[in-house]
């Protein structure tokens, strides 16, 4: 069990900046992923808590150590390659062993933890073949016992299941969280899957530019984004350009979209007049008898439900969902739109316009 | 334009296709294997030249110890080259700092000076023999360390670029895997990193092997220089020492003993080559028992930047300071030279390397890609290790056999020039189609197989799209070929005296003492060969800048 945290760190390459200024504290036990697009720093991030690199500034701390000059054979951090990175020479079991073997920790150790540890994963069945014997997901599940037998509380999870099929990867992330939660381990996943990292993380941390841009619960995230960048990466969203007309002094708030079509949002601390964008969920728009009018563009089904694409009046696309057993309007189809107000959440216009903000890279 | 459209629309035919690559197949077999290797049948068609030296104790004696100093020699170097080798190539893939594109130009300098240029070079360097007015270390050595100093220097680059090609392609995670679980770095190295290098060191070895074992130029201008051509020989040496004159090159005897030392170096150079490959597929580099203590204490503090430091000096003291001494007469006064020589012998030198490279690409190019894509198949790996055996044969060998074969058509004198141009498509010849072979793997076959979908003749898809992805391996194959060529005695030696290229007028003058006026020719040639590689780089650096 091991509290991690970053203090002021920064990882420069010449002129730029992989990680800028970050600051960072992780409970003992915490489950925590760093989500972004790609280039964001995330990996970037991992290295210098693991020793790979050392961070041009800053420090890190464990349970309140200053780890920062400690380098990474001593540190006793746990890392699972995106790339798996089994050693190809070395059948599953040394592979396991090799952390005791290179501690010296004798015979015994290196047979009893090995043993422990593919147990642990379902491999010891196979202890003694050859990684490239395996598939993909069960090379992944050996390099995490491997991380794990070094004994260490920490695990970096460097994109791991991102080079496996969809299926082993949904199947391995619930097992990967199971197993770290009973071990009482600490663990920072990075990933590109914005859903894989709802679906795993106790809190998630969102990067971009090198800096966190946002860090919370993902229903939290979800729920109450803070930034239009965090509304439109984590979830789906229609976002729509509008100004604040009307604001109560309990805080409920009404913006008016281009066209003058006026909405009512959750409450905010915005005046009137202020320019505003608004974020509303498709599983927040609801097709109704009046409302924001809406031409039908298209309409796919997306398993589960109908996924309908329209072009509202405001001049905005705006998406929303209709259950797979219901009716749907056809292609060029007027229909009216209303949003549930309390999920509508309101963020100041950012300077640079909407695609400039939720720009990937 | 229309004879292109023609060729494309042959192309299309299976049996067009087929023929092209049979007729390929046969030049490689009739015009380089069978010549290089020929004379191992003179040992039964003129056993009694060979016996004659197995009754002569004195000339038996020469020729073993001449095969045992050359054997010994290239082990010696080869593992030397091993030991400083792996480090410099950890130092060209995994570092990067400052200037490393300097270093890396700088490694491959030493292949673009003919050897027997560096034989006076390198001598001149180390110990201060007579006749040569620039003052060198003066260092006392034996000949046999002399040949060793020597050696290292045009091996060196070879197992440098081996090694770092294999470690380019081990992933670093491995490593740093292995760190994370608590390994110190030279513990990770030496039980991660090293035990998956064996395919690497293998064609290392063999490459800087038969390479020193060929060696002939050099080597004998050292010998010479050190005033023992007569006493101390390797294998090459004694076979340029015999042709130094006609007297006794036309010898039974000595004829005998050139069949005897050629044979006897060909038949060791492949069975070696057989032995180590299979030894060392079987050799694992053990990594069970570690010692944590000691790979902790080398891989912290100033060990690792020692190492790095001495790895460093070595090829600043032993490579390339020898080899760049011989600019040293750029200080002298200018000698009365024979331009007229020197100038006919640098057009027979470019004519004979220019061909012979034309040669190799026009039939190295099926060749290679046979190989290439059926890797797996029977046909494709008994091509596979025939390509490499003309790099595996002493040059000087290789040049005996094959004017000992074309002599037996009637080829005299009036055709050496040719038989000196196959003798070069020869050993030129593996390294043209290795380099394409490697290249022609990294591309994905599917890359062809999208264009003749897209309605591509298989030539247009080959001239379209492969040829211009595998452009820069062509080249560079080029360049190794004819810079090969161009510093080559040995071949050239034993399969005409008539024929002067560089290198030969080189030895000559160093033979008559004429120091000043062979480092003159030696500057022009390096300097000539410098401003063709410079060239090249910078056309098809352009070019590469432009696609991209």
């Amino acid at each position: 069990m091991v509290r991690i945290k970053l203090e002021h760190i920064s990882m420069r390459f010449g002129d730029f900046y992989a990680v800028r200024d970050i600051n960072l504290e992780i409970n003992s036990g915490e489950y925590v992923t760093i989500l972004g697009p790609s280039g964001c720093g995330k990996t970037s991030l991992i290295k210098v808590i693991s020793g790979i690199w050392t961070p041009t500034e800053g420090k890190v701390y464990f349970d309140g150590l200053d780890v920062t000059k400690v380098p990474m054979e001593d540190r006793d951090v746990g890392y699972v390659f995106q790339n798996i990175a089994l050693f190809p020479h070395m059948t599953l079991k040394e592979n396991v062993a090799y952390s005791p073997r290179v501690k010296d920790q004798g015979e015994e150790a290196m047979e009893s933890l090995s043993t422990e540890y593919l147990q642990l994963v379902n491999m010891l069945a196979r202890a003694g073949m050859y990684p490239r014997e395996l598939s993909g997901g069960e090379q992944q599940k050996v390099a995490i016992a491997r991380a794990l037998a070094s004994g260490s509380k920490m695990l970096m999870l460097d994109e791991p299941l991102s080079a496996l099929d969809a299926r082993v990867r949904m199947e391995l992330r619930y097992e990967i969280r199971r197993l770290v939660k009973k071990l009482g381990i600490t663990v920072l996943h990075v990933t590109h899957d914005q859903e894989e990292a709802m679906s795993v993380s106790d809190r998630i941390v969102l990067m971009r530019y090198g800096t966190i841009a946002e860090a919370g619960s993902p229903l939290d995230i979800y729920r109450k984004p803070s930034s239009v960048f965090a509304a439109n990466f984590i979830g789906e969203t229609n976002l729509m350009e509008c100004t604040v007309s009307d604001r109560s002094k309990s805080g409920k708030t009404k913006v008016k979209l281009r066209g003058g079509r006026e909405i009512r949002t959750s409450k905010t601390n915005f005046s009137v007049g202020d320019p505003v964008v608004i974020s509303v969920r498709p599983e927040h728009v609801y097709p109704a008898i009046d409302g924001l009018e809406a031409e039908v563009q298209s309409i796919v089904f997306m398993g589960t439900y109908w996924r309908v694409r329209t072009l509202a009046e405001s001049r905005d696309y705006v998406e929303y969902n209709v259950p797979a057993d219901e009716e749907v309007p056809e292609v060029g189809d007027t229909v009216h739109l209303v949003f549930n107000k309390k999920a509508v959440v309101v963020f100041a216009r950012p300077q640079g316009g909407i695609e400039e903000e939720i720009r990937l890279e | 334009m229309s004879l292109l459209k023609r060729i494309d629309d042959l192309s299309d035919n299976r049996k067009v296709r087929s023929g092209w690559f049979v007729f390929a197949c046969l030049v490689f077999i009739l015009v380089i294997v069978v010549p290089s290797i020929f004379v191992v049948t003179n040992l039964f068609t003129d056993w009694e030249l060979v016996d004659l030296v197995l009754n002569n104790e004195g000339i038996k004696d020469t020729v073993l110890s001449a095969v045992f100093n050359s054997f010994s020699i290239a082990f010696i170097v080869t593992i030397i080259d091993i030991l400083v080798g792996l480090p410099m190539a950890w130092i060209m893939v995994r570092k990067n700092f400052h200037g490393k594109r300097w270093l890396d130009t700088l490694l491959d300098m030493p292949l673009a000076f003919p050897t027997a240029v560096l034989g006076i070079s390198v001598v001149m360097f180390w110990i201060s023999p007579d006749g040569i007015s620039i003052p060198g270390l003066g260092l006392s050595l034996s000949p046999y360390m002399m040949v060793i100093l020597l050696h290292i220097i045009f091996t060196y680059p070879y197992m440098v670029r081996s090694l770092s090609a294999i470690l380019e392609q081990i992933d670093p995670n491995f490593e740093t895997a292995g760190m994370t679980l608590g390994a110190s770095r030279w513990t990770a190295v030496r039980t991660i990193t090293l035990p998956l290098f064996r395919a690497g060191l293998a064609t290392g070895f063999v490459l800087c092997f038969a390479r020193s074992l060929s060696e002939t130029g050099g080597t004998y201008i050292a010998l010479t220089m050190m005033g023992v051509q007569t006493s101390f020989f390797t294998g090459p040496s004694f076979i340029s020492f015999l042709k130094s004159d006609e007297s006794l090159y036309t010898s039974d005897e000595m004829m005998g003993a050139q069949i005897l030392i050629s044979v006897v170096m060909i038949v060791l150079a492949l069975v070696l080559m057989f032995v180590v490959r299979k030894f060392i597929a079987k050799f694992r580099i053990p990594y069970q028992k570690v010692w944590p203590q000691i790979g902790r204490k080398v891989s912290q503090g100033g060990l690792p930047k020692l190492k790095d430091g001495i790895t460093i000096a070595f090829l600043i003291v032993i490579v390339l300071l020898p080899s760049f001494y011989i600019f040293m007469y750029l200080t002298e006064p200018m000698p009365q030279m024979d331009y007229g020589t020197l100038l006919t012998s640098i057009a027979i030198s470019f004519g004979v390397a220019g061909v012979a490279v034309l040669v190799d690409i026009a039939i190295g190019v099926p060749m290679a890609l046979y190989i290439a894509r059926h890797k797996n198949g029977k046909l494709g790996q008994i091509l596979d290790n025939l390509v490499n055996v003309p790099l595996i044969i002493p040059t000087t060998a290789l040049g005996f056999s094959l004017s000992l074969f074309w002599g037996g058509f009637g080829l005299d004198s009036s055709f050496d020039l040719l038989l000196v141009i196959f003798g070069h498509i020869s050993f030129t010849y593996p390294l043209v189609v290795r380099n394409l072979i490697g290249a022609i793997e990294e591309v994905d076959p599917s890359c062809e197989e999208i264009a003749m979908t897209l309605g591509a003749k298989p030539f247009q898809a080959f001239s379209k799209v492969l040829f211009p992805i595998i452009n820069s391996a062509v080249i560079a194959g080029s360049i190794l070929a004819f810079t090969r060529s161009l510093g080559e005695t040995g071949a050239t030696t034993s399969i005409s005296q008539n024929v002067n290229t560089v290198p030969i007028y080189i030895t000559h003058l160093v033979e008559d003492g004429l120091y000043t006026e062979a480092a003159m020719c030696s500057i022009v040639l390096i300097a000539l060969c410098f401003i063709l590689m410079f060239g090249i780089r910078v056309v098809t650096g352009r070019r590469s800048k432009r696609d991209a």
